[in-house]
């Protein structure tokens, strides 16, 4: 069948464009790195990461001077099987988090839960403020 | 003009009404679909499927474990409940749904009606 060019299409794409920019419907971007949250209270740094599905073993963390490294070797976990969609991204996925200030390295704790992964840092000893006597 | 745009569009960002449409991968073997659902922050409670005149909804109500909004330094991500729907068609056992959820990995199980699964056929041969 022929079509020929119709301007009112374009008008209607633009429609559908400026409909969807106010729709509450939205994916999630798939990146090269895990997503990846840092909130900071008090002396306390709790680093939360997007990881769905992964598997303990195929997370590495590293503290390397102040910055985290985070490294997800994501398995694809495909069946050999015809398949319809193929949406979700997989691969290794590695990323750096600098921390603001130097963390004590015997007291983090990373938990796994409905696939977030969450990193809990205690600031230094040696990093706090300290208050100089004057004699 | 773009800064106002971007004012509403960070408006409705921070509003409750946001859904997240999460991205999934589907499969099809003999006897079954499976659709497999990344939704990170949804525990079993949260998760809410219906079959309904052929259209499958899921809903994953997120479960808001994160630590306190304001002391957030860096954001990436944020977390909203989930939605999306399938059109399945009538080839669906609607009776015999299964679904798993495994650390933010939704597993649905749509196994197919009886009478649409492949069927082997006996070729005979004349002589």
């Amino acid at each position: 069948m022929f079509t020929t060019y119709d301007l009112f299409n374009n008008v209607n794409n633009m429609r559908h464009v400026l409909n969807n920019f106010f729709n509450e419907n939205y994916t999630r971007r798939t990146a090269d790195y895990p997503y990846v949250n840092l909130y900071e209270k008090d002396d306390n740094i709790e680093i939360a990461v997007l990881a769905p599905g992964e598997k303990v073993e195929n997370i590495d963390l590293q503290l390397i001077d102040n910055s985290l490294r985070i490294e997800i070797d994501k398995k694809a976990d495909y069946k050999d099987s015809p398949y319809i969609r193929k949406e979700r991204a997989f691969g290794k996925f590695r990323k750096s988090v600098m921390l603001p200030y130097r963390v004590d390295p015997d007291k983090i704790e990373a938990t796994m839960k409905n696939g977030i992964l969450k990193i809990k840092l205690v600031k230094a000893e040696d990093a706090k403020p300290k208050k100089i006597e004057i004699h | 003009m773009t800064a106002e745009l971007t004012k509403i569009k960070n408006d409705a960002y921070k509003s409750d009404e946001y859904i997240i449409v999460p991205s999934v991968d589907i499969y099809e073997n003999e006897n079954e679909f499976v659709i497999t659902a990344e939704m990170p922050g949804v525990d079993k409670d949260g998760i809410d499927l219906t079959l309904n005149n052929e259209e499958l909804e899921i809903n994953g109500k997120i479960n808001g474990n994160l630590p306190a909004a304001e002391n957030i330094k860096y954001e990436e991500f944020r977390l909203y409940n989930y939605y999306r729907k399938f059109n399945v068609g009538d080839s669906i056992d609607s009776t015999a749904l299964k679904a798993g959820l495994d650390n933010g990995i939704l597993t649905v199980t749509l196994p197919k009606k009886e009478e649409v699964k492949p069927r082997k056929i006996e070729v005979k041969v004349e002589h």
